[in-house]
């Protein structure tokens, strides 16, 4: 069944190729008239495109047209590094001809370095919709595409999704360039390669594949080149849309690609041997493959001490156990299982049950209901409402529904518990809410039976699961003895001599075993 | 000719423990020898190690060959199939037997009201969604849960610490030496023989050279960890009631002080249990289709799995019958299938081996072609 939905899926996109490639404009012609009707036809009705026209040499003879995207080009850079050169150096020329003057141009006139060449109209006119200037020239039939991109977007700043305490404060932006930069920054070396091409038939959305040559696994890069060609729709707005696209399993509530905003934890997914995948316009940068066990990883784990990073992995996992089951055991243990509960809690949990007119289910299911709803009010309301919001909601609403008989105490107390916990493991935050409900109604049924149940299908199902061939249950399942260091253990960093070895890159180790001792002795 | 799918010796280790423990966790194969049947488990366990070692060696004598393959080869193709069919019917049988095992404890402890047909039946869709899975999958699953196991058994030994009666072992052998050897026996064909199923998996085992090591391993360290579990009951509810209790974990468990750890005790069960169904379930359904000549077993598993929900309900009236018909009749109907078929089959591939390889390419080159059309 939902083989078919994914086929149709695959063909649903194929009459917008028509659209797209109505975009061939023919041949620049010689004369800087027609081009300038051309032009002007291509972008009628649109404001910001300026076409200028310099007509310089001997009675005005050489007529160079300069056009670009009003604020998407540094003004002040075309103008002191193309126009004013060009009114200095063939200010007194004869007309030598179009094409001499165009490689005059380019080698001595024109002080920007970033320049090529357009050969036809649809390249030029693909040099100005994505913010370069274009120089054409009367009498030649090839124009000059100069890179003076103004910045654009936000400034580098701490992501607000992703905090943590160590580490690097330096968030992606929406700039793709920007975004690169950051990288190489990190790691400055040539083998980082960075392959660019442009997705969406109308949004020509830059995409790039970030990748260091000699660790990530060939076929993996292969793997992912392939699938982002495969992509055949007119928008890509956000990396979102690729992830969609690019994952192995498209209906699974589990991520089999990730997607990080911190630089620092980017560069080192990429020295693991993992690819990247930079969208312009998105400052989430996706990286695959993507694997169970990294949605309990974080940055800090490696920066810290590893005794401490043990222990927080281990809150995590049970963080996520919690948020997943909690609600689902509770009603389990309320409904069939009172034996299992002592004795003295029982009486407690008899007494707060008294008078509420709903099973626990019902219950269960209300309180999760108003908790979800008061976290995505919270998403959605401006920040300065929001926080105020939600917080004041929750109290009033937990408190509230306690005094009224709605629901019982430890009901709030274990969704309050569930909440919490929810959100420690932000990768899997959407896959355990639904999750949730799942294992409540199984519970409601069967009991811990039915959890069992649901659980042993939800093993099976992340047992099959692969992300670009990459068993997503590793290094559990398989079992990868070596990969453990990085589980549930974390190992010291100078401990961590290998790379993760389930991803089969072409170069394993890390560093010297010898690193690990460094024992100096001053006094001596 | 055979899928590509394989599983390390890791993953088969932990599926044969899981398999072993699936049903011990819930019945001991020798209680019938009371106080004694320590020993009987340990001459059980010495026989069946050895029994599960010659399944490796047939195993090994036939490379990359299913048990159907196996049967056919040296028996020819008519009584092959007919062995073969036999088999079929056999590993669905126990899996019913496991199947029923499973409903009736659940059935008698926790879910009084809850009818049996609706406990097995939603253990068959989640069983028939692993098995459908494939192999692979099985394999990982078992590394993900057959380690709870041991950590469940040791959660509600420890919580029994303090209430043992070391001394609950003596008199050794009051009844003389009758009850042990046939407690003996009744271990070698429970858990032990039942793993000839697995002649149908160990061809997916990607290291050959493992095989014997990975079985008997899992052989010896399963005994171990019955006899722990063993005398840890017998040393908390002493040896007049291990000869007459039915579910001697079950009971030993609600002995725990002021805790009570059933859903344990439940989830060690479906762990086993669904392990053992899905091995036998997934043996009959890939001997069905190398019988008919099907490319994928994952046409028969639905059908399978139907067939034993079905006669675990309607094979017995009730628990009493089952455990009257597992203790008299069991030991017997099985030998041939356990034993004297593997016994046969190993001869002649012994046989076969010592010949000189004159005649063998032919029949070889048949059968090769028979498995691709396969």
């Amino acid at each position: 069944m939902f083989g078919r939905i994914r086929n149709k899926s695959k063909s649903g996109r194929n009459n917008s190729e028509e659209i797209v490639q109505t975009g061939s404009y023919g041949p620049i012609p010689p004369s800087a008239d027609a081009v300038k009707a051309s032009l002007n036809e291509i972008f009628s009705n649109c404001c910001d495109f300026i076409l200028r026209e310099i007509a310089c040499g001997k009675n005005g003879a050489i007529r160079i047209l300069v056009a670009y995207i009003d604020g998407f080009v540094s003004k002040n850079e075309l103008n002191q590094d193309v126009v004013r050169p060009i009114l200095d150096f063939l200010a007194n020329e004869e007309s030598p001809g179009g094409s001499s003057i165009y490689n005059r141009l380019t080698d001595c006139i024109v002080v920007n370095n970033d320049i090529h060449e357009a050969a036809d109209m649809h390249q030029a006119v693909d040099g100005i919709i994505s913010g370069e200037a274009v120089l054409f020239i009367d009498g030649e039939t090839r124009a000059l595409v100069v890179g003076v991109k103004a910045p654009q977007g936000r400034q580098v700043q701490e992501p607000d999704t992703e905090t943590s305490i160590r580490g690097a404060r330096e968030g992606f932006v929406e700039n793709l360039l920007t975004n690169t930069a950051l990288i190489r920054k990190r790691i400055k070396n040539p083998n980082l390669k960075l392959e660019m091409m442009h997705l969406g038939d109308r949004t020509k959305t830059n995409v790039c594949i970030c990748y260091i040559k000699g660790l990530a696994n060939e076929a993996i890069v292969r793997e992912v080149r392939e699938r982002l060609k495969k992509i055949k729709t007119d928008a890509v707005l956000d990396s979102g849309i690729i992830e969609q696209y690019i994952s192995d399993n498209r209906l699974s509530l589990f991520p089999t690609v990730g997607s990080s905003e911190k630089c620092d934890k980017l560069a080192g997914k990429l020295l693991e041997g993992r690819v990247a995948i930079f969208c312009d316009g998105s400052p989430h940068v996706l990286t695959v493959p993507y694997l169970f066990v990294e949605s309990i990883q974080a940055t800090d784990d490696y920066f810290d001490h590893a005794f401490f990073a043990t222990f927080m992995r281990l809150l995590r996992v049970i963080a996520l156990t919690t948020s997943t089951l909690l609600p689902a055991m509770y009603v389990a243990l309320v409904v069939y299982h009172h034996t299992v509960i002592p004795f003295k809690l029982l009486l407690t949990l008899a007494a707060s049950q008294q008078g509420i007119p709903f099973s626990p289910f019902v219950e269960a299911m209300l309180m999760i209901v108003a908790f979800e709803l008061l976290r995505e009010a919270g998403v959605r309301m401006p920040k300065p409402i929001g926080q105020a919001l939600s917080i004041v909601g929750a109290i009033v609403l937990g408190e509230a529904s306690v005094a009224a008989g709605i629901a019982s105490n430890l009901m709030v107390i274990v969704v309050a518990i569930t909440a919490v916990c929810s959100f420690i493991v932000p990768p899997l935050l959407r896959a355990s809410m639904l999750l949730r409900f799942m294992f409540l109604i199984a519970a409601n049924f069967l009991g811990i039976l039915g959890i069992a149940f649901v659980a042993v299908a939800v093993f099976v199902h992340l047992c099959k699961m692969r992300s670009f061939g990459v068993p997503y249950m590793a290094p559990f399942a398989p079992l990868t003895v070596n990969d453990l260091k990085d589980a549930f253990i974390v190992v010291p960093i100078w401990a961590m001599i290998t790379r993760p070895k389930i991803l089969r890159q072409q170069e394993n180790v890390r560093g010297a075993k010898g690193s690990q001792r460094q024992e100096v002795n001053i006094q001596q | 000719m055979m899928e590509k799918t394989q599983i390390s010796w890791i993953q088969l280790f932990l599926l044969l423990s899981g398999f072993h423990i699936g049903s011990t966790v819930l019945l001991s194969p020798s209680a019938g020898a009371g106080r004694d049947a320590w020993l009987a488990m340990i001459l059980g366990g010495a026989g069946g190690t050895l029994l599960m070692w010659s399944y490796a060696v047939l195993s090994m004598l036939n490379p990359s060959k299913t048990l159907v393959e196996i049967l056919r080869d040296r028996l020819g193709k008519i009584a092959g199939t007919i062995l073969s069919f036999l088999y079929v019917w056999y590993f669905i049988h126990l899996a019913s037997l496991v199947f029923r095992d499973f409903g009736e404890f659940l059935c008698t402890t926790t879910y009084l009201e809850t009818p049996m047909v609706v406990v097995i039946g939603l253990f068959a869709v989640v069983l028939l969604y692993t098995v459908n899975s494939g192999i692979e999958v099985l394999g990982r699953l078992s590394e993900l849960l057959v380690p709870v196991i041991p950590v469940a058994i040791s959660i509600i030994s420890f919580s029994l610490f303090t209430i043992n009666d070391f001394t609950a072992v003596l008199p050794i052998l009051e009844n003389g030496l009758m009850p042990v050897l046939k407690g003996a026996f009744g271990a070698i064909t429970f858990p032990y023989g039942e793993t000839v199923a697995f002649l149908m998996l160990f061809p997916h085992l990607n290291r050959k050279d493992k095989l014997k090591k990975t079985v008997v391993i899992s052989a010896v360290l399963s005994t171990l960890l019955g006899l722990l579990v063993f005398f840890r009951d017998l040393f908390v509810i002493g040896g007049d009631l291990i000869g007459r209790s039915t579910f001697i974990p079950h009971l030993t468990s609600l002995l725990i002080p002021e805790f009570n750890v059933e859903p344990l005790l439940d989830i060690n069960l479906l762990i086993g249990g669904g392990i053992k169904i899905s091995v036998c379930v997934y043996a009959a359904a890939k001997a069905l289709c190398q019988i008919t000549g099907v490319q994928d077993y994952r046409g028969f598993t639905r059908a399978v799995l139907t067939f034993a929900v079905v006669l675990a309900i309607w094979a017995y009236d009730s628990v009493l019958e089952l455990f009257a018909w597992t203790q008299k009749v069991y030991g017997f109907y099985v030998i041939p299938f356990q034993v004297l078929i593997p016994l046969l089959l190993l001869l002649l591939s012994l046989i076969r081996k010592g010949k000189p390889q004159g005649e063998v390419p032919d029949k070889e080159g048949n059968n090769n072609a028979e498995a691709v059309n396969a």
